[in-house]
């Protein structure tokens, strides 16, 4: 855990943005990759469970809008969504921090394996900020960085579509080395893959490793990551096109 | 800065001052919540995990300053009476518990599921339980517990927890006449038991008894070493090297000691020199004595540079922060088939380490034996094959981390609560190096979260005793996740390397086996742990010449150590998989072909004298020990038909026509272990009858969650013919117990249970002649104990309440007590039959393994529901480090995966069904017919899975771990199976 030296709860967005202009200060979400990390460094926490966050509703527009501090496990249970994306909500983390990890704290940390991320991404998220920064895509924000001084308020997502999924793990839940997920709406089919890049990415489902130089680990070299997206994109071509 | 924190704890209002980095699971136990374990600082093993706002979350990654105006329940607020809620009920009915070190958590999130369903399904309940790691149960009890607490909570009648008893398959000599039949149907939680016909029908031994210590665990009572906290404790913290191997140019210690709060700073230019070996072994512990408490050479990254002792956590971390070490970095190797190259970094170059066999060549040992020409069988044999096999390095992830605390008494005595298997080896260990006398050191061993051979180590005692004299307050040290990984101690790696020739019946004529075992820097248990791969990988199966073959080398990767199972897994996975490929070679039936080899009763386990601690030569022995009981056969019988065996050649199965992608296939492998190590292992008992007719009994003994406090017990209460319940089991704290080597090498039962047997065996005696005396029988020995009372052939009876008032106020008075110790020349081997069905992603290389049954003979299971839980857990450690379980390196020597996640153990969500069955034999050398049981499950699975990946694929693998990739490659490679030149 880091250093944490002081702690704000604020109740209002303002508070909170005015709190987090500070260089010293992070936001605090479920608190799942914050208090987990162990790199010393001191800091202050800016806790958002008080800005009314938390809330996933209908916007109206045929979209899903899912507050930022929303738990992963409000996420699994949120029957305006679709199955498929709540279960990429139950596989992103075990039972005891899916609890208290938050859709807003997924999207900052933007990690190159999440499941979740993907789904989003493959249904056309965008994200709601507050601060000097305007709403943009999930691709976008992924692609070009967290803009600095803005707070993640929401991200909203359209539930249509015919989906599917694909991963190889080396168990059944581990977290995949890579994975696909697709999304197939009038024609268009938007596919999300991870393990492949800095962060989950689209993907051309004509040439699915277009552009990647995933970088190697333990678990999967470069090559065998690029033979997996090419695998299981299409396979979930195949699942979404039966 | 303090910050008032105010929540409602278990139904009622609760305020704490907090710094703003307390966790809520340190705030909650500031409250006295010692139900919330520290399991790591992320919560990924939920071992911290309370109901936050009615919801399961690991309070490790909650500040506790956001917990203020939230709900917090932890498994305490069930304590509202001396009897159990129905959920902890379930959970000790059918033994869920092992060390029970994540039990509240476990109760807490059934709590929670139920409350949103009554009804649950195994899928939700595996997902309640994914977030709570377990390295003991493979979450099988646990997962019939749920649904046993749910039946309970819906007004259901639920039977009692036991065995499903089966009839035998075979004579228990022979094959089974025919294949297949009807698989038993009960929940495989339930164990299957083949009972032996030579085992009599007994009170308490045999019986599913619920272990003596579950009302404590279920209730999260205070038991763990750390829950306690001597008042002024210091905590401490170590500094570890950065490096792989450097020597230590100086070390600035100023701006550490200058930091508030800060005690003392230890390192090597202020703590004496004393070598050691801290392997937890015998007097006297092998050598070499390579290791110092602080040494100015570091040698793996990890390695101890300094340790400070402060007023908090966070101030000893900032001091082990500021102080500056200026190294000089040498060179490193931690592949141990290039250790012993001329151009290798010497690891020990060191004066005053002595008994390396040949220091300039990093060759710590070279262990040889043989029997019979090998040479000449080799030449001579019609089929002679060859291959080599590497095993990988992997950790032992107890759930607790190594903790240790250490203060002087009144008495300025050192005293170390410590969680260790070994509580006698580590005082006597511990004392040169704190330059006190033995008799001045008292280890006391609570409860401990698992051990798994990680704890058979002198690993931190040691720092805390320093600490505590150097300060003379109260010190403790916890490792973190991390440190438990790199820093404590993990399995041998080895390069194996078997040599057979087989003749034209299949029969095996000379086996030789080489390895080539990493020791890492220190030696440890290196000696002992290849010695047993030799013994398991050279007994299994008769051969007329057998060489051992092993050079054990130091390197400088994390240090290995014991680890559940001590070598026999390596061995067992090259020795099955080799035979395997045999048999394939030789288009023979596998298990026909190790039938055909394997040893039987009455067969000599000719190479076991030649190794070992106390080795002897052929001319000095007078014969060989043999085999006494095996049940192989029915294990083997039992195993096929709960695996289906026959689908082997079913191509529609094998090859699903609806998932293309997928090869299905099973494998097996035969298993043989050791009970105890004979002539060595020694254990001691001690039981006093008290006013009530009950008994204290006290055990040196170390149960790590084993079952081994009860099973014990249950010996003791057999013979004295009282209920489990009257025995109060005490272990084990060497100022009051009786001495015994600790938990390990599957002596447990066998040895200290002999210990028990015959100390009740004198208590009983004691009862015989008193009742004899009340009831004015001339003959004791015709008295009979049962049922809490003695009893004359007549029908006569005085319970053992009168007999304990009588003896110990009324008439000529004595304390009825018997100690006893035993010590055994034999070493009975269990035996097992372990399957494993698989699917295989020809595709992308992914192996899901679907089931693994194994069929032990463990002799007679004293607690078969024990026993089982010991199987269950065994065999999901052992798929983990087949499958997905590895320590990963970087060019540095630094662990790129010290969390779990990246080092990948299985959770409740993705398990194979697992079934255990327990196949009677009569082991007339143990305690009521007893073998062992714990560390067998660990040997069969590995090969088991490689063999069914064989079945399924064609692709022969001879490294660990199956991961993706790897089976990808060869998959790609096709290599066929074949073993050799044929």
């Amino acid at each position: 855990m880091p250093l944490v030296t002081a702690y704000h709860r604020p109740a209002s967005l303002d508070e909170a943005l005015d709190l987090l202009s500070a260089p010293e200060r992070v936001a605090l979400g479920g608190g799942t990759t914050l208090n987990a990390d162990r790199v010393p460094s001191d800091l202050e926490a800016v806790d958002l469970q008080s800005l009314g966050l938390d809330a996933t509703t209908a916007a109206g527009d045929g979209r899903v809008r899912i507050g930022a501090t929303a738990t992963l496990d409000a996420v699994r249970r949120c029957e305006l969504l679709p199955d498929s994306l709540r279960e990429l909500a139950r596989l992103e983390q075990p039972s005891t921090l899916r609890t208290l990890a938050t859709v807003g704290g997924l999207v900052a940390k933007a990690s190159a394996e999440s499941l979740l991320l993907a789904g989003l991404l493959a249904h056309d998220a965008r994200v709601e900020l507050a601060g000097p920064a305007s709403d943009a895509s999930l691709a976008g924000l992924l692609a070009g960085g967290f803009p600095p001084g803005s707070l993640i308020t929401a991200v909203t997502v359209d539930p249509s579509g015919r989906t599917a999924t694909a991963r190889t793990g080396r168990t059944p839940a581990d977290v995949p080395i890579v994975a696909a997920y697709g999304r197939r709406t009038d024609g268009f089919v938007a596919m999300a893959v991870t393990g492949v890049a800095d962060h989950p990415v689209l993907v051309d489902v004509g040439d699915p490793t277009a552009g990647l130089d995933p970088a190697g680990d333990f678990r999967g070299s470069r090559d065998y990551r690029l033979h997996l997206a090419r695998t299981l994109t299409a396979r979930v071509m195949q699942e979404m096109y039966p | 800065m303090t910050i008032d924190v105010t929540f409602e704890l278990n139904g009622a209002p609760a305020t704490v001052a907090v710094e703003p980095h307390h966790t809520l699971r340190e705030a909650l136990r500031r409250l006295g919540m010692f139900s919330v374990h520290y399991g790591s600082d992320s919560g990924e093993t939920g071992a911290a995990a309370v109901l936050y706002d009615g919801r399961l979350a690991s309070s490790d990654v909650i500040l506790a300053a956001s917990a203020d105006g939230h709900s917090v329940t932890t498994v305490e607020s069930l304590n509202v009476s001396p009897d159990l809620h129905p959920v902890q009920t379930a959970f000790v009915a059918v033994g869920a518990f092992q060390s029970g070190y994540s039990a509240g958590a476990m109760i807490l999130g059934t709590l929670a599921l139920l409350e949103e369903d009554p009804d649950p399904s195994e899928a939700e309940i595996r997902d309640m339980l994914s977030g709570i790691l377990d390295r003991e149960t493979a979450y099988v009890k646990p997962v019939e517990a749920v649904k046993r607490a749910a039946a309970v909570l819906r007004g259901e009648d639920t039977e009692p927890f036991a065995p499903l008893v089966l009839e035998p398959l075979t004579d228990g000599y022979r094959p089974a006449p025919a294949a297949g039949g009807e698989v038993p149907e009960a929940s495989h939680a339930v164990p299957r038991l083949v009972p032996s016909r030579e085992v009599p029908d007994m009170a308490v031994v045999g019986k599913p008894e619920v272990k003596v210590d579950a009302v404590r665990l279920a209730k999260g009572n205070p038991a763990f070493t750390d829950d306690i906290e001597p008042r002024g404790m210091l905590y401490a913290k170590v500094l570890r090297s950065p490096h792989a191997h450097a020597r230590i140019l100086s070390i600035d210690d100023s701006a550490a000691r200058a930091v508030p709060g800060v005690h003392a700073v230890l390192h090597h230019g202020n703590t004496p020199r004393v070598k050691y070996a801290s392997g937890g072994q015998s007097w006297p512990n092998p050598h070499p004595y390579d290791q110092v408490s602080f040494d100015d050479r570091v040698r793996h990254v990890g390695d101890r540079v300094a340790a400070v002792a402060a007023e908090t956590v966070e101030a000893a971390e900032e001091a082990v922060r500021l102080i500056e070490v200026t190294y000089d970095v040498l060179p490193a190797v931690y592949d141990e088939r290039f250790a012993m190259d001329a151009d290798a970094p010497k690891v020990h170059d060191e004066d005053d380490t002595t008994h390396i066999c040949d220091p300039e060549r990093n060759l710590v040992h070279h262990i040889t034996a043989q029997r019979g020409d090998v040479d000449g069988n080799l030449a001579i044999g019609a089929h002679a094959f060859e291959q080599t096999f590497r095993v990988h390095q992997v950790q032992q992830c107890p759930i607790e981390p190594h903790i240790s605390m250490a203060w002087l008494d009144s008495d300025e005595r050192m005293v170390v609560r410590t969680a260790t298997q070994v509580p006698f080896h580590t005082r006597r260990m511990l004392a040169p190096l704190i330059d006190m006398d033995i008799k001045d050191i008292r280890v006391i061993k609570p409860r401990i979260g698992g051990g798994f051979g990680a704890k058979q180590e002198m690993l931190i005692e040691d720092i805390v005793a320093h600490l505590a004299i150097a300060t003379r307050r109260p010190v403790r040290l916890e490792l973190d996740r991390a440190e438990e990984f790199y820093a404590s101690r993990t399995r041998h790696p080895q390069t194996i390397t078997f040599r057979t020739a087989v003749d034209d019946d299949g029969r095996l004529l000379a086996q030789e086996m080489a390895i080539i075992g990493n020791t890492g820097p220190y030696g440890t248990h290196g000696f002992t742990v290849q010695i047993v791969s030799g013994l398991r990988g050279l007994t299994s199966y008769n051969a007329a010449a057998k060489r051992f073959d092993c050079h054990v080398v130091y390197t400088n990767i994390p240090v290995p150590g014991a680890y559940r199972g001590y070598g026999a897994p390596q061995a067992e996975f090259a020795l099955e998989a080799h035979m395997e490929d045999i048999a394939r070679t030789l288009d023979l039936d596998p298990i026909e072909f190790k039938r055909r080899n394997w040893v039987k009763v009455g067969d000599e386990m000719d190479i076991a004298p030649h190794l070992g601690e106390r080795a002897v030569a052929e001319e000095e022995l007078d014969e060989y020990p043999k085999v006494m009981s095996s049940g192989i056969e029915e294990c083997v019988a039992q195993g096929m038909r709960e695996i289906d065996w026959s689908r082997r050649g079913d191509a529609a199965w094998k090859a699903p026509a609806d998932r293309p992608n997928i090869r299905r296939g099973i494998g097996f492998a035969f298993c043989m272990h050791g009970t105890a190590i004979p002539f060595l292992d020694m254990g001691g008992c001690s039981i006093k009858l008290n006013d009530d007719g009950s008994f204290n009994m006290l055990i040196g003994a170390t149960d790590l969650g084993t079952g081994a406090d009860t099973v014990i017990g249950q010996i003791a209460a057999e013979v004295l013919g009282v209920p489990l319940d009257d025995i109060k089991v005490y272990s084990s704290d060497t100022d009051m117990t009786p001495f015994d080597t600790g938990a390990y090498a599957s002596s447990t039962t066998y040895i200290s249970g002999t210990a028990a047997l015959r100390a009740a065996e004198a208590v009983r005696e004691r009862l015989k002649a008193r009742a004899a005396m009340l009831l004015e029988v001339d003959e004791p020995c015709t008295i009979e104990l049962r049922d809490r009372r003695a009893y004359a052939a007549d029908g006569r009876s005085v319970t053992l309440e009168e007999i304990a008032l009588d003896s110990l106020h009324w008439q000529e008075q004595e304390q009825i007590m018997g100690t006893a110790s035993h010590v055994s020349p034999d070493c009975p081997p269990p035996f097992a039959a372990q399957f494993a069905e698989v699917e295989v992603d020809v595709d992308t290389g992914q192996v899901t393994v679907t089931k693994l049954v194994m069929a032990v003979d463990c002799g007679v299971a004293i607690n078969p529901v024990t026993a089982s839980g010991q199987v269950e857990g065994g065999m999901i450690q052992a798929l983990g480090y087949a499958h997905c379980e590895e320590i990963v390196l970087d060019d540095e020597g630094r662990m790129v995966n010290p969390s779990f996640g990246p080092y990948k153990i299985y959770r409740a969500d993705e398990m194979p069904d697992t079934v255990v069955y327990l196949v009677q034999t009569m082991e007339d050398s143990g305690p009521f017919g007893a073998k062992a049981v714990a560390e067998i499950p660990k040997d069969g699975v590995a090969p088991a899975v490689r063999n069914a990946i064989l079945d399924a694929t064609g692709a022969a693998i001879n490294d660990l771990p199956f991961t993706p990739e790897r089976v990808w490659a060869a998959l790609q490679a096709q290599v066929p199976p074949a073993a050799g030149a044929g």
